[in-house]
């Protein structure tokens, strides 16, 4: 786990939901998690401090993305959201995918909400706030939900999910200028310049993913951010498990795959044991360019050092 | 004294511009992939590659400034050149780099490690140093598929400025079959669509060496293989388009049970996805990003993502069937006033029917050819079905079907040559029907009496008789040999021949040849069509005078279909039944064939079509004889169908 980009995540995860990774419970246990939906600050890369709407498991410090929550199959799950952001907005809880059992779904500013579901299908699952139509997703307000199978080294109960690592990426972009603004920004002229792995870009997402030859690497692709986002895996090709917490039928191998907007997909690729293009071992990096970390303007635009939605995979 | 001027002249421009050949090999297909040789040594293939700048001209008078891979010591082109190898070759790419800055070459979807020498580590790879710098790339070719190859260095300018290719890697089990054995495809259909995108102020910023926001990018430009719709369409190495060699243009025909699917390989090299729509037939997407799907799906689009590649196989089914004159449409062509015709330029053929032209307004101009069918396949984003905002363009090309067997064309004079016309007109031999054109054998008669030992005899007239010696001629049921006087009135003859016995006969008695020729001739075939086919149907029968045909079956007379070689004395080589222009068409089958009263149809093939084309014009003979024993009768040659098809260029 040395320099696991989530492990923070992770840690703050099994404090809300007392489980241990990779723990399987055959029967229903109740899980409690609480969030906070708060306002705060991201420092991107190159040092600029972006003002945020985030989840954070108390009301303070919001990360971006917001803490990664997991929960068993069986798993009878209770969220609860405190609404910190400023008066006159709602945040709801929402992951699409997820059946609630009834009951409010929205919390008024200063109040709560507390939402209920079974966890019964394993999978990946994008949690967001829905308020504002989209301006709370923008600003923050996002994380992963996953729901692991009985079977402990699954991503889902067939054996063929196996996996060695796992790597939640959580995928998003932010235009400073709507963040500073996030009420009365005029969302036509939305024009994102940092694009975000688990919050980070490049290099700020270094040391990256660590995994051994031949190990196989889950990676879980959750689309937190407005655009459709076509990643691009060198050196290896990635097999297609499932598509928004569904197991997909047969083997389809890919090396630069589309995660739709608001989608999730896994996807398992085993580790080669041979040197990645790069001394930094082997990129996976948005393809369609967007590889800037804020304005860049300039003769020669993309920084030199990298920027963006790049990660690598490394030894 | 001038030659020699000549060839100084020959010798000064090539050292004029040396390296400036074509960027694909001069055999090069009209349509389809056209792949880079490179270097096989063993089994290494070694590709030298330079990264350089150029223009590329658009559809709107454009031209933009581009950086593109180019062969070493080439002419500059977009994009890239398409590197074709073999699964399990060592692929070794030299790169030079002529641009101003560091440059390299990533290779997405090659699992197998990617060694580089030389160089210095960049961020993504190993990359060339700017302005001649060099590295050199290394790697065994994984599984068969279609790859992309890309710059990997300041990505958003470099891909967006043209850095990238195509990368197939065909199985060692053979260049028929895209991966396994389950995707067998026509290796004279292979066609590549490569997708990209340009935001000309980026480009204009890059010439100029001023700020760009890349955050700002609007695209102006969508190209496939390089070029924007109209362009998409010109052939492979066309010279309106020096530095943009591939073509897009797809062509296909009706599937028949024997023909495999044409293989389309589609790679998206830009930033954008674009979703893809082939009009005219589903595509069957069969792999992505050089991986078998596991399953087969079909699409009427598909969005092609960036940087993924998708290969679909195509066919084309004709499920209906229509025919003007077997099975019309069920309802009337619109009225021609109530049809508008964009700039009076159209593809239509005037007529709904596949292989088959109308009629158009007067004053429309037609690209159609032979009745074939266009469809367009486009971006179905459809911004990017522009060049700069202008519909349509942009990310777009056509699908042609061409008839069955290609473009087909029906005789359009028919004449007896050394025979009678029986009945019939040309129309007879337009279909496979029951309508015939129908000759006889030419007849004279003899003036005067004829003994029984006469080798010297007068005919009325030698009209339509062979102008050389040696063919037979019957007299009552006596068949006799000229052997001199061929063309004039006065033959000497031997008696007797092919188990018949001299006799004497009357004066006045009919002379009767033992052959008939009939040719008909094609038109409108236009210069550079290939894969001439020839067809022809008929039957031979016993009568040359009743309606219907009576029965032949024994002692069949030999039909040979001939072809008029044109460079073999012009018109006047194929003037008459024997004059050297007529070329035996080559077997299979092999000729000459025994037909008797029941239709006999064939199709030959022929290895090079210029030789038979001359001012659009085909010209067949086809030439009848009945000169074996035992004793010959009369007979008559009906022809039910002569149609020519061909490759349209």
């Amino acid at each position: 786990m040395r320099g696991h980009p989530w492990k923070g995540a992770l840690v703050l995860v099994l404090v809300a939901a007392g489980l241990g990774a990779g723990s399987s419970s055959a029967s229903a246990a109740p899980v409690a998690v609480s969030l906070c939906a708060v306002p705060g600050t991201a420092t991107m890369a190159g040092g600029a401090s972006v003002p945020i709407w985030g989840f954070a498991a108390t009301c303070a410090n919001p990360g971006l993305p917001g803490p990664v929550l997991t929960a068993t199959v069986g798993d009878t799950v209770t969220v609860t959201v405190t609404n910190a952001l400023p008066a006159g907005h709602d945040v709801t809880f929402e992951v699409p995918g997820i059946d609630f059992a009834a009951g409010p779904d929205s919390a008024p500013p200063g109040g709560t909400v507390t939402r209920t579901f079974t966890a019964s299908a394993p999978g990946t699952y994008l949690y967001q706030s829905g308020g504002d139509a989209g301006r709370q997703v923008a600003m923050g307000l996002y994380g992963a939900l996953i729901v692991r199978p009985a079977t402990a080294g699954q991503a889902y109960p067939s054996a063929d999910s196996a996996y060695d690592v796992e790597a939640p990426l959580v995928l998003s972009a932010i235009d400073p200028a709507f963040n500073a603004a996030p009420e009365t920004f005029d969302l036509h002229s939305y024009r994102a310049t940092y694009w975000l792995i688990n919050g980070k870009s490049y290099p700020d997402t270094a040391p990256g993913i660590t995994a051994a030859g031949g190990q196989r690497l889950l990676l879980r692709y959750l689309n937190a951010g407005y655009d459709n986002t076509t990643m691009s895996l060198l050196g290896m090709h990635a097999r297609v498990v499932a598509r928004d917490a569904r197991p997909v039928d047969g083997d389809a191998e890919v090396a630069a795959e589309t995660i739709p907007a608001g989608a999730t997909e896994d996807v398992i690729a085993t580790v080669p044991a041979g040197a990645g293009p790069s001394s930094h071992g082997f990129p996976l990096y948005n393809r369609q360019q967007h590889v800037t970390n804020g304005d860049q303007t300039g003769v020669s635009p993309a920084p030199a050092s990298g920027g963006g939605m790049l990660i690598f995979i490394h030894h | 004294m001038r030659f020699t001027a000549v060839l100084l002249l020959v010798v000064t421009l090539c050292l004029a511009s040396p390296g400036r050949a074509n960027a694909i090999p001069a055999d090069a297909p009209p349509t389809g992939m056209v792949c880079t040789p490179g270097a096989v040594s063993g089994a290494t293939h070694t590709f030298d590659l330079v990264a350089e700048t150029g223009y590329i001209d658009t559809p709107d008078g454009n031209s933009v400034f581009m950086w593109s891979y180019g062969e070493a010591g080439g002419h500059f082109q977009s994009p890239g050149p398409v590197l074709c190898v073999t699964q399990g070759q060592t692929v070794v790419v030299n790169l030079t780099n002529n641009l101003p800055e560091p440059a390299s070459i990533v290779f997405p979807g090659q699992d197998a490690p990617v060694t580089a020498s030389g160089g210095a580590a960049g961020l993504l790879t190993t990359e060339a140093a700017a302005s001649g710098g060099t590295v050199q790339y290394s790697f065994v070719a994984g599984s068969p598929g279609t790859y992309l190859y890309e710059s990997g260095s300041d990505i958003a300018k470099q891909i967006e400025m043209g850095l990238y290719g195509a990368l197939i890697v065909r199985p060692a089990a053979g260049p028929a079959l895209a991966y396994g054995t389950s995707t067998a495809f026509d290796p004279s259909r292979e066609y590549l669509l490569l997708l990209s995108e340009i935001d000309s102020d980026l480009h204009h910023a890059v010439e100029t060496g001023t700020a760009y926001d890349v955050n700002a990018r609007r695209d102006r430009y969508f190209a496939v293989n390089g070029r924007e719709f109209p362009d998409t369409i010109q052939d492979n190495g066309s010279g309106l388009l020096p530095n943009q060699p591939y073509g897009a243009l797809v062509r296909i025909q009706p599937t028949t049970p024997t023909t495999a699917p044409a293989l389309i390989r589609m790679i998206n090299v830009g930033a954008l996805n674009h979703p893809f729509h082939p009009h005219g037939n589903h595509t069957t997407q069969i792999a992505q990003d050089g991986r078998l799907l596991p399953v087969p799906t079909e699409h009427f689009g598909e969005t092609i993502a960036s940087g993924q590649t998708v290969d679909f196989l195509l066919r084309w089914d004709d499920q209906d069937n229509w025919d003007p004159t077997t099975k019309p449409l069920p309802v009337p062509p619109p009225n021609y006033r109530d049809v508008f015709f964009k700039d009076a330029n159209t593809w239509y053929g005037g007529s709904p029917y596949l292989g088959h032209k109308g009629i158009l307004p007067s004053g429309v101009v037609t690209q159609n050819i032979c009745g074939e069918w266009y469809f367009p396949w486009h971006s179905h984003a459809l911004n990017e079905f522009t060049n700069y905002d202008q519909g349509f363009g942009g990310m777009a090309t056509l699908l042609r079907v061409d008839p069955p067997g290609g473009c087909f064309a029906a005789p359009a004079t028919a004449t007896p040559l050394g025979s009678v016309l029986k009945s019939g007109t040309v129309a007879g031999l337009a279909a496979d029907d029951t309508t015939y054109y129908a000759v006889n054998p030419r007849t004279t008669t003899r003036p005067t009496a004829t003994t029984t030992a006469q080798t010297s005899i007068t005919v009325a007239s030698a009209t339509g008789f062979p102008a050389a010696p040696g063919y037979y001629a019957r007299i009552d049921n006596e068949v006799v040999r000229v052997t001199a006087g061929a063309g004039t009135t006065t033959w000497t003859v031997q008696r007797g021949q092919l188990g018949t016995t001299a006799a004497t006969h009357a004066s006045g008695a009919v002379v009767t040849a033992l052959a008939t020729d009939f040719t008909a001739g094609f038109t409108g075939v236009p210069a550079g069509s290939q894969h001439l086919k020839v067809t022809y149907k008929g039957a031979n029968c016993a009568t040359t005078t009743a309606a219907t045909c009576t029965a032949l079956t024994t002692n069949l007379p030999q039909q040979t279909v001939k072809i008029c070689d044109w460079t073999v004395g012009g018109a006047a080589g194929c003037s008459t039944a024997t004059s050297a222009g007529w070329v035996t068409l080559p077997a299979p089958p092999a000729q000459p064939q025994g037909v008797g009263s029941t239709d006999v149809g064939a199709t030959w093939t022929l290895p090079a079509s210029a030789q038979y084309i001359s001012a659009g014009q085909v010209k067949v003979l086809v030439h009848t004889e009945r000169y074996t024993s035992p004793s010959p009768a009369a007979f008559s040659t009906w022809g039910n169908l002569l149609a020519l098809t061909y490759d349209a260029p």
